[in-house]
């Protein structure tokens, strides 16, 4: 049985990593301290043991123990930490080349998907929005993709499995975070904070293809909109 | 009752317990209208067009308000004074002297209100909304909640204060006359903060 | 509860009483009734996760608008009307006027006042249910816009407003907060000046310690929450935009001021729990509790620290990265003050003479099961991971298995250890040990395999999961019949509990003074204690612990024993007149 869902983005694997180094941890400290939970259950059950020896652990002799455990503890914390803040800053800064941007909006109950119209430029006036239940995101593949994150009424939160990403979308504020997809595919778009009756119906696709069908896809999509573009979705 | 105080061998009382339990309640008080004042500050800080609203605030009613209060916080402390002396009559002038006080903050604030409200700022002001200035609305949002909040306190204060002095006239817990002084400092204390932030800061 | 001294109506007695154990105990039994309200819930929405659609027995069918209300309420109920009046109320009034050796609470008026309010505020958020559009189903965490009906009427009619679930539930929130505020202001103003003779700061039982530290986070972060209350009842009633993004409001704020609140609420009900675990694990060792002083030193420490990591809540909600890696390690650095006092527990633990009592198991079981939920949080602490693992039922398993052995475990502990005394039977030993591993089991059994299908990628609140391919499938929906199974058996062996409850108090055997050869002066007063608990007050000579004192040969003094050279003949004679 495999843990983790199958990951497709550039940053999903440092994620699982992060998971199983502190997993490596957790286990040491988890079977350290059952030994030390159990040990004088056994050892020191009162049929073998009459009377117990008096300490009260006050004095930093006694503490030592507690002491050294807890500074191997903090230890092992700022080691995760250190690890885990490469990929978050990896994740947090969003690329600043000439990437595709596309607008994700959350609404009661489906993402509403922007791309930049002609002009390459989003939030403009010919941006193409699709805004309708089932729909599917396209975008290339193993191409920085930045994600601008909204929401109309109420929260809102991104949630693609496959790529790890999660991002809440608040009403009021954009969000950007981006991905970088390496396996062409269809994947789950989800909403993992509670917006209403249907939250459990908000699923969207995320398709993602080569550079070429993606073209010929947004070109369709030009085609289709050209003569009414709505307007952006700023709220 | 009796034969429990007898029992009651010797306890280990430092704080009069009454005070004690006062302070712990203006403790809590305190976060409470520090939460608020926070939230208030924070949005302030974003939206420097909030000073064009507090420009309707009246400074003068303000003021006045701020010296009727002190007024009172002062006439309080001579009613604490004359409790321990035991001097009923200048307890009962003095505390009457302060809920007068109470009372005086309370007529010119539904004054100001009234005003307020004729110039269509209210608690969500739909005047102002319709007229497309949201963020001005929210900062009238934030003063009644504020003031009302501790107009209310003020009336809770007031009634604690009736309840002492009905006590208190006739010589029986006198030691609450301080009580209710420190719960009226408190209510003085936070119209200190409110009055700069609302009425001065423009 | 014999009372022969005073003769006092059924009314004055157990329901206007202003004696602390019954309050203590009014509060207990409500507790208890929400438990099994909040319990019913769980069953219900875990019989529809497990075969969805399916009809519920007991219920019927479960809509999408009713599940979230239930999950919603499951989580309020269980937090806000369960753990807080049994751990924080409950153990407070019970515990701090006996074991400082008093009569009463400083003010018993207030105290009483404190639980109709309580109870006032149960039944408010009860009668949600019942008004239209019935409970409030936004999540527990009650974030707006969606509390606030995502402000689509600005101009809300008040009365049509306030009785929705929403605002009915926020009320009943503010009530409750304000009782237990009231009582707070009884446990310190108690503890600081109700002591008895003798009983110095650090002769204090630890749990009495935990229970006021408890007290006084609620009380330093509680304020900011009941502001943003009212703004969020408000906006809902009278349509004022204190949230509202489109009207210059922020909907984050609300999230900052519920997580100040909400990250330090997590340690207002750790730390009673966790003082009587402590009192248990000496008693059970024959031992003095292991670095007493030092884990007072590191709660306070870790009571200082829990107000200022709230937003690892909000990893997600878009703050400021620096400020991200702020929290992250604040919330680090805030598990190792608990391991410390973890590991001084199981310190205490070693060189002891252990007794496998009903009360011990218990308490060795929150120590096992905490592990998993202390243990696990190492992974959402860090920012990056959590990213992925938020809002799943990684993080349901997680706090499930941090708060089910505070409050469930904490509290059988508690009430096996302190039932001969406060209602002067003995339970059935033999019940509680089947009770104990059947909880055990069948929690563990609810609870383990959902990390799975949290990692998995199966995320909160959703009644149907059929439109997400990668958690229809298996394991993960045998996991999900798994938990629900073990979560159905888990709630039936509570009624073994129940039994014995109320079997022993009924035709149990009557309890001694001391069952357990424990120190603290509780244990001086009579089974059940009178009104007044104590004649004469104890004068207390010594720490709360003393334990298997070298040379000495009973391996217990109690409190109220002082020094002397001689002990053991004034030992005896002390122990007959008290
Ligand atoms: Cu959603
Ligand atoms: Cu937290």
């Amino acid at each position: 049985m495999k843990i983790f869902p199958e990951n497709v983005s550039t940053y999903g694997q440092e994620i699982d990593n992060l998971f199983w180094m502190t997993f490596g941890f957790v286990m040491v400290a988890f079977v350290i301290s059952l030994f030390v939970l159990f040990y004088p259950l056994v050892k020191n059950h009162h049929s073998k043991v009459k009377k117990a020896t008096y300490f009260t652990g006050e004095s930093k002799k006694h503490f030592r123990w507690i002491t050294i455990a807890l500074v191997i503890l903090a230890m092992s914390d700022f080691i995760i930490l250190f690890a885990e803040h490469d990929t978050w800053e990896r994740i947090e800064n969003i690329p600043t080349g000439n990437d595709l941007h596309v607008g994700i909006t959350g609404r009661q109950w489906n993402w509403i998907f922007t791309y930049p119209g002609p002009d390459g430029k989003i939030n403009t006036a010919d941006d193409v929005v699709i805004d309708e239940q089932n729909s599917e995101l396209h975008i290339p593949v193993n191409k920085n993709v930045i994600f601008e994150l909204r929401a109309k009424e109420v929260l809102h939160s991104l949630f693609i499995v496959n790529t790890r990403l999660k991002q809440d979308c608040i009403p009021g504020r954009m969000n950007t975070r981006w991905v970088n997809i390496t396996k062409e595919g269809t994947y789950d778009i989800s909403c993992a904070e509670i917006c209403g009756v249907m939250h459990s119906k908000m699923r969207n696709f995320l398709v993602v293809e080569s550079q070429e069908k993606f073209d010929q896809y947004v070109k369709t999509l030009y085609e289709k909109n050209a003569p009414a573009t709505s307007s952006s979705n700023n709220r | 009752m009796n034969l429990i105080q007898q029992r009651l061998s010797v306890p280990v009382i430092k704080v009069p317990q009454g005070r004690l339990g006062m302070w712990i309640l203006i403790a809590g008080e305190l976060v409470i209208f520090g939460g608020l004042i926070a939230c208030y500050l924070l949005s302030r800080l974003r939206y420097p067009e909030w000073a064009e609203q507090a420009a309707h605030t009246s400074t003068f009613f303000g003021a006045l308000n701020t010296v009727v209060l002190l007024t009172s916080s002062f006439t309080i402390v001579k009613a604490h004074e004359a409790a321990l002396k035991k001097e009923l009559t200048k307890v009962t002038i003095y505390m009457s002297a302060t809920i007068i006080g109470g009372l005086a903050f309370l007529v010119n604030k539904s004054i100001e209100y009234t005003n307020e409200i004729h110039h269509g700022f209210t608690f969500s002001s739909p005047q102002l909304q319709e007229s497309g200035n949201y963020v001005g609305s929210l900062f009238w949002s934030f003063y009644y909640l504020m003031t009302g909040l501790h107009a209310t306190h003020v009336v809770i204060g007031m009634i604690i204060m009736t309840v002492i002095l009905i006590q208190a006239r006739k010589g029986k817990n006198l030691h609450r006359v301080e009580l209710a002084g420190i719960y009226w400092h408190m209510v003085d204390l936070i119209w200190i903060f409110l009055f700069p932030l609302l009425y001065i800061a423009k | 509860m014999s009372d022969t001294l005073h003769k006092k109506s059924f009314f004055r007695k157990y329901l206007f009483s202003t004696d602390h154990k019954v309050i203590g105990m009014q509060y207990t039994i409500t507790g208890l009734f929400m438990a099994a309200v909040g319990g019913f819930l769980a069953y219900v929405f875990r019989y529809n996760l497990a075969y969805p659609g399916d009809h519920i027995p007991l219920f019927g069918e479960l809509g999408a608008q009713q599940y979230n209300s239930f999950v919603t309420c499951h989580g309020m109920i269980m937090v806000f009307w369960v753990a807080m009046p049994i751990l924080l109320a409950g153990f407070g009034n019970f515990l701090i006027p006996t074991m400082i050796g008093t009569d009463d609470m400083a003010f018993p008026i207030l105290n009483m006042m404190s639980f109709w309010i309580f109870l006032l505020s149960t039944i408010v958020l009860l009668a949600s249910f019942f008004v239209p559009g019935g409970a409030f189903g936004g999540g527990w965490t009650m974030y707006p816009p969606l509390s606030a009906g995502g402000y689509t009427n600005p101009n809300p009619d008040f009365f049509k407003a306030f009785f929705s679930g929403a605002s009915l539930m926020i009320l009943a929130v503010a009530l409750e907060f304000v009782a237990m505020l009231m009582g707070g202001i009884n446990f310190l103003v108690t503890t600081i000046n109700k002591r008895t003779k003798g009983m110095t700061p650090f002769r204090i039982p630890l749990v009495v310690w935990f229970i006021n530290i408890a007290t006084i986070i609620f009380m330093f972060s509680v304020g900011p929450l009941v502001a943003g209350a009212v703004m969020l009842l408000f906006d809902i009633t009278v349509g004022t935009g204190f949230y509202d993004p489109a009207r210059g409001g922020d909907p984050v704020l609300f999230q900052h001021l519920f997580w100040f609140f909400g990250h330090p609420e997590v340690y207002v009900l750790l730390l009673p729990a966790v003082g009587a675990i402590g009192e248990i694990l000496s008693v059970f060792s024959r031992k003095p509790l292991f670095a007493y002083k030092t884990i007072i030193y590191l709660a306070l420490l870790s009571a200082i620290l829990s107000v200022v990591v709230w937003a690892h809540h909000q990893f997600v909600a878009g703050i400021d990265p620096r400020m991200a890696t702020f929290f992250s390690v604040g919330t680090i650095i805030i598990s190792i003050p608990f391991a410390g006092i973890f590991l001084s527990y199981m310190a205490t633990l070693w060189g002891g003479s252990i007794r496998f009592t009903v009360p011990m198991m218990w308490a060795l079981g929150f120590i096992g099961t905490f592990l998993v939920g202390g243990l696990t949080g190492l992974f959402l602490g860090s920012n990056a991971f959590d990213i992925y693992a938020h809002d799943t039922y990684f993080v349901v398993a997680h706090f499930h298995y941090t708060l089910f052995p505070v409050v469930f475990f904490g509290f059988f502990a508690a009430f096996y250890f302190w039932f001969p005394k406060f209602v002067g039977k003995n339970l059935n030993p033999a019940l509680g040990k089947i009770h104990f591993w059947c909880t055990t089991v069948f929690f563990n059994g609810t609870f383990f395999l959902l990390f799975f299908n949290g990692l998995g990628g199966q995320h909160r609140r959703i009644n149907d999961f059929s439109l997400f391919s990668n958690v229809v499938k298996e394991p993960y929906i045998t996991f999900e019949k798994i938990a629900t199974i073990s979560a159905i058996c888990l709630i039936l062996s509570q009624f073994i509990f129940l039994y014995n409850f109320v079997t022993s108090a009924v035709r149990g055997k009557k309890a001694v003074k001391n069952p357990w050869d424990a120190n603290t002066i509780e244990w001086v007063a009579d089974s059940p204690p009178p009104h007044g608990n104590f004649n004469p007050y104890p004068e207390v000579f010594r720490g709360p612990y003393d334990y298997s004192l070298p040379g000495e040969e009973s391996d217990f003094i109690p409190q109220n024993v002082p020094h002397t050279n001689e002990n053991i003949p004034v030992l005896k004679v002390k122990l007959s007149v008290s």
